[in-house]
């Protein structure tokens, strides 16, 4: 899965779960102040995530650290790159 | 002049709000252990849900008065059925008093520091207010959904903290979920002029026009097709229209 790929499907589930335009899907976005995320929210995004990709992240600590969609893409680029499931 | 007003309206409130508290707590703690002795449970926190407001009454609309004049506007008078989700923008630390303008039975989801505030604390504790950052979402759930089921309605400022720039900030989305739940009406209210009575980090009150605005409320057949997350960026959008409306006419 190339990074295009995931670009397009995290924007996706931005799109499809939270219905955010996708001109507002910018790489450098904060989720909670610019998107209007909370941690309820992000349980809602992780689930998502997991089913878009087939991954398991729930328990991962690094989703603490996400502050941006960059953030994700890396996240999401780098638990495939380890062949996460 | 205005050194003088501001002087003027400080020093009386000051005091008066040091002496009514003097008597008032007093009395509102007496009134509140005679309910509780000889009143059902829930007929003594609904008399004590009202003494609160009362109290706020007080404390925003005569002590600062007239120098402070508040002007609260009812669009919902078609429809006093309730209870409602009350859902608020936040400027001020007397935004919780405000809403003593509001009828019926209520109580308030606050921060963390109005528990710490000496007796005022265990009171609002005591009346059954929620400090959501003190308990998981599930037993927050649980309590609120409790508290509507008894025809308490419930007064949320989903910003989380005041504004420091007058701008309506991001949303938590807690109470909205709640509302999807409980199918319960979510009632905006929009509070403009208070941002200087007082201002962040300061006590000090400035004269001026506090303006309310209770919008009709948003009921289950309107929202019930929305997911959490749009239902709370779509009620923050008609609370930010209706305070720009409100700016504008001031």
């Amino acid at each position: 899965m190339g990074e295009q790929d995931i670009i397009r499907m995290v924007n996706e589930v931005f799109e499809e779960s939270f219905e955010i335009p996708s001109d507002e899907l910018t790489l450098e976005a904060n989720i909670f102040n610019e998107l209007g995320l909370d941690s309820l929210d992000v349980v809602d995004l992780v689930v998502a995530l997991q089913k878009k990709f087939g991954v398991t992240i729930r328990d991962d600590e690094r989703v603490l650290t996400i502050r941006t969609l960059g953030d994700i893409y890396n996240f999401i680029q780098s638990i495939k790159s380890e062949g996460g499931t | 002049m205005r050194g003088l007003k501001l002087i003027y309206l400080n020093v009386t409130f000051y005091v008066f709000f040091f002496i009514f508290s003097l008597v008032a707590i007093p009395t509102l703690s007496c009134f509140v252990t005679l309910c509780v002795l000889i009143l059902p449970r829930r007929q003594a926190l609904r008399r004590l849900r009202r003494a609160i407001s009362w109290y706020g009454a007080v404390i925003i609309c005569i002590l600062p008065f007239p120098l402070v004049r508040l002007k609260y506007k009812d669009y919902n008078q078609a429809d006093p059925g309730g209870p409602y989700i009350f859902v608020c923008n936040h400027r001020s630390a007397s935004d919780p008093f405000l809403m003593a303008v509001l009828p019926g039975e209520l109580i308030q989801i606050v921060n963390v520091w109005p528990f710490r505030v000496p007796v005022l604390g265990f009171i609002a504790k005591l009346a059954g207010y929620l400090s959501v950052r003190e308990m998981p979402f599930e037993d927050f759930k649980a309590k609120t959904i409790k508290l509507l089921r008894e025809g308490v309605s419930i007064i949320a400022f989903p910003e989380g903290t005041r504004s420091r720039d007058n701008s309506v900030g991001q949303f938590h989305g807690a109470i909205f979920r709640i509302a999807m739940e409980t199918r319960k009406p979510l009632a905006p209210l929009c509070i403009t002029g208070n941002e200087l009575i007082p201002p962040i980090g300061s006590g000090l009150l400035h004269p001026g026009v506090i303006r309310i605005h209770r919008l009709k409320p948003i009921r289950w057949e309107e929202y019930g097709a929305l997911g959490p997350f749009k239902l709370k960026n779509y009620v923050r959008q008609i609370i930010i229209d209706e305070v720009a409306a409100m700016e504008r006419c001031t």
